[in-house]
């Protein structure tokens, strides 16, 4: 599974059946990261991790979790690259949500957000930075 | 020669990783036991024993931080290396864990030869 940058205009302006895995972190800074991908996608993130076939049932049902654990590398690599190795972060705990047609909305609305492909399927990640130093 | 490992983590997804990535590591696991938070991997020691224990910061109801805390309070905890396994990466952060008796730190995501040396490391090194 490979993300590729794409243009927000190039992007749906409804999906359906998607998810939207959120953590906030303070700390050196304080803000906000969210990953908005389509639901099969989360039982593949498993799949890949765990070495089974996509339709394994512990696939499906690790989804959610295996798309948690993404944002939270994915955070911590981030805040890594933008800050350097010696500011402290305090990392919230990830959560998966059911994504609502209005929240892709505002996500693709949002300046802070950006658009990616994998296999030609969209999903967004926006950070939200409210520095504190 | 085989560990009695302890992994603690809130993810079953990262839990299931770091016991694949040992067997991929030549890393020879004899009990392997999990607990999905601080307090849950304090109640997985006790009664029985463990060699090593990999453990999140980030978890619901105890850290990982305050789970090391307590053991550096136990006579008998104390001596059981604690290896956190995190995504954050600050070095002061690692600086603060280890002034805290954790043994190692691994950064997510981790090759099955890193967490090899690691556990070569701080297996030939004993706490206490």
């Amino acid at each position: 599974m490979f993300a590729e940058p794409a243009e927000k205009a190039a992007m749906p302006a409804a999906v359906r059946e998607y998810v939207l895995a959120s953590m906030t972190f303070s700390g050196h800074w304080r803000g906000s990261l969210e990953l908005a991908v389509p639901i099969p996608m989360c039982s593949e993130l498993a799949a890949n991790v765990l070495g089974l076939e996509d339709d394994d049932e512990m696939a499906t049902a690790r989804g959610p979790d295996a798309l948690k654990e993404l944002l939270n590398v994915t955070c911590g690599s981030i805040l890594t690259t933008l800050a350097g190795d010696q500011p402290v972060f305090d990392l919230s705990v990830p959560e998966v949500v059911g994504m609502f047609p209005e929240r892709w909305k505002d996500l693709l609305q949002s300046s802070d957000t950006l658009a990616f492909t994998v296999e030609d399927v969209p999903i967004l990640l926006r950070l939200w930075l409210g520095r504190t130093s | 020669m085989a560990y009695n490992v302890l992994v603690v983590d809130d993810s079953a997804t990262v839990r299931a990783v770091i016991r694949k990535t040992l067997d991929l590591a030549g890393v020879e696991v004899g009990e392997f036991h999990q607990a999905g938070n601080g307090q849950e991997g304090l109640d997985a020691m006790k009664g029985r024993w463990v060699d090593v224990v990999f453990a999140d910061i980030n978890m619901p109801v105890m850290t990982g931080i305050e789970m090391v805390e307590r053991m550096a309070a136990d006579g008998l905890l104390k001596t059981v290396p604690v290896i956190i396994v995190s995504t954050e990466g600050s070095a002061t952060r690692i600086e603060q864990l280890k002034a805290k008796g954790v043994s190692a730190y691994i950064r997510k995501p981790f090759t099955p030869e890193l967490l090899r040396s690691v556990v070569d490391e701080v297996m030939g090194v004993a706490r206490g």
